[in-house]
C-alpha cells in the first residue's frame, strides 16, 4: 500500500470518529462553543507539535501564505457550515451539497497544479462524491460531520 | 437565493480551496510545521468565536454538561488536528491532491458506523450504498 493512502486513510477514519464525538458536544452545548473548544484543542495539538518537533523556520513566502490560509479556509468553512445548517436548511440537503467541495479541490488542481488523473481515478473521485452524499443523507445525522475537515 | 445554500456555496469554496492550497504548501513544508501554520491561521477566527460565546445565554446549561460537552469537543479537536497531520502528511508523501481531498472526504463512512455501533442509530439502504461505493472509490482512486 503507497504511503499517501495510508495517511489519507488515517485521516479518513480520525475525522470519521469526530464526526461522533462532535455531535457527543453538540447534543450537551451550542456549536459555536464547541468549535470554539475545537479551536483550542487545535491550539494545545500545535504547541505540543512546537515543543517536540522541530518546525521548519526557512520557508517560501508561497508555502507560508498557502499554510496560513490552510487554517482559515478550513475553519471558515466549518463556521459557514454552522451557518448553512442553522439559516434553516434542511440538514440532509445541506450536508449532501457540502460534501461536493472535493469536487471543487480536483478541478482546481488540475487547472492549476496541472494534475493528471488516469480514467480510473477520475472515475474514483466521481463514485466518491457520490459516496459521500449517499452517507449523508437520512436517518444518520451523525454525519453531520463538518468534520474537520474538519472542524466539526 | 435562501441564505443556507449561500452559506452552504460558501462551504465549498472555503473547503475547496483548503485541498489546494494544503497541496501547495505541502509541496515546501513538513506536516508538523504545517499545522502550526494552520493553526496561525485559525487564531482570528477563533477570537470572534470566542466574543460570540462570550454573549451567549447559556440558561439551562448545567455545569455538568457545559463540562462533558467542552471535553468532546476538546478530543473532537485532538482528533481534528491529528487527522490533519495525516491528511498533510499524505500530502507531502507524494499524494495529489485531486486525489487526497475525494479519498479523505470520504469520512462519513467511519462516522456512519461508529455511529450505528455506539449511538445506536438506523442505516438507511443509501447510507449502506454510500459505504459500499466508498470502498469502490478508494479502490478506484489508489491502482
Amino acid at each position: 500500500m503507497k504511503a499517501w493512502l495510508v495517511f489519507a486513510v488515517v485521516a479518513l477514519v480520525l475525522w470519521g470518529i469526530t464526526g461522533v464525538t462532535q455531535k457527543l458536544s453538540t447534543n450537551r452545548i451550542s456549536s459555536a462553543r464547541s468549535f470554539l473548544w475545537f479551536c483550542w484543542a487545535m491550539v494545545a495539538l500545535s504547541a505540543v507539535v512546537f515543543v517536540f518537533v522541530h518546525p521548519q523556520w526557512m520557508l517560501a513566502r508561497v508555502v507560508v501564505i498557502s499554510a496560513v490560509a490552510g487554517g482559515t479556509l478550513n475553519a471558515l468553512g466549518a463556521w459557514t457550515s454552522f451557518r448553512a445548517l442553522e439559516s434553516g436548511g434542511k440538514a440532509s440537503i445541506v450536508i449532501s451539497l457540502i460534501s461536493l467541495y472535493p469536487l471543487l479541490t480536483v478541478l482546481l488542481a488540475v487547472l492549476i497544479l496541472h494534475e493528471r488523473l488516469t480514467w480510473m481515478q477520475m472515475a474514483g473521485a466521481g463514485i466518491a462524491i457520490v459516496a459521500a452524499i449517499l452517507l449523508s443523507l437520512e436517518p444518520a445525522p451523525a454525519s453531520v460531520s463538518g468534520g474537520v475537515n474538519g472542524a466539526v | 437565493m435562501p441564505r443556507w445554500l449561500v452559506w452552504s456555496l460558501a462551504t465549498i469554496l472555503l473547503w475547496g480551496t483548503w485541498g489546494l492550497v494544503s497541496k501547495i504548501a505541502s509541496d515546501g513544508v513538513d506536516a508538523y510545521t504545517n499545522q502550526l501554520l494552520y493553526t496561525a491561521g485559525l487564531v482570528p477566527l477563533l477570537v470572534f468565536v470566542a466574543w460570540t460565546v462570550s454573549k451567549e445565554r447559556t440558561e439551562g446549561l448545567t455545569p455538568a454538561k457545559k463540562r462533558s460537552g467542552i471535553l468532546w469537543a476538546f478530543f473532537t479537536g485532538i482528533l481534528g488536528g491529528v487527522g490533519n497531520l495525516a491528511f498533510f502528511q499524505a500530502l507531502v508523501t507524494g499524494g495529489k491532491a485531486s486525489i487526497v481531498a475525494p479519498v479523505t472526504a470520504l469520512f462519513p463512512m467511519v462516522t456512519v458506523v461508529l455511529a450505528v455501533i455506539f449511538l445506536r442509530e438506523r442505516v438507511g439502504r443509501t447510507q449502506w450504498l454510500g459505504l459500499l461505493l466508498a470502498f469502490v472509490a478508494i479502490y478506484l482512486l489508489s491502482v
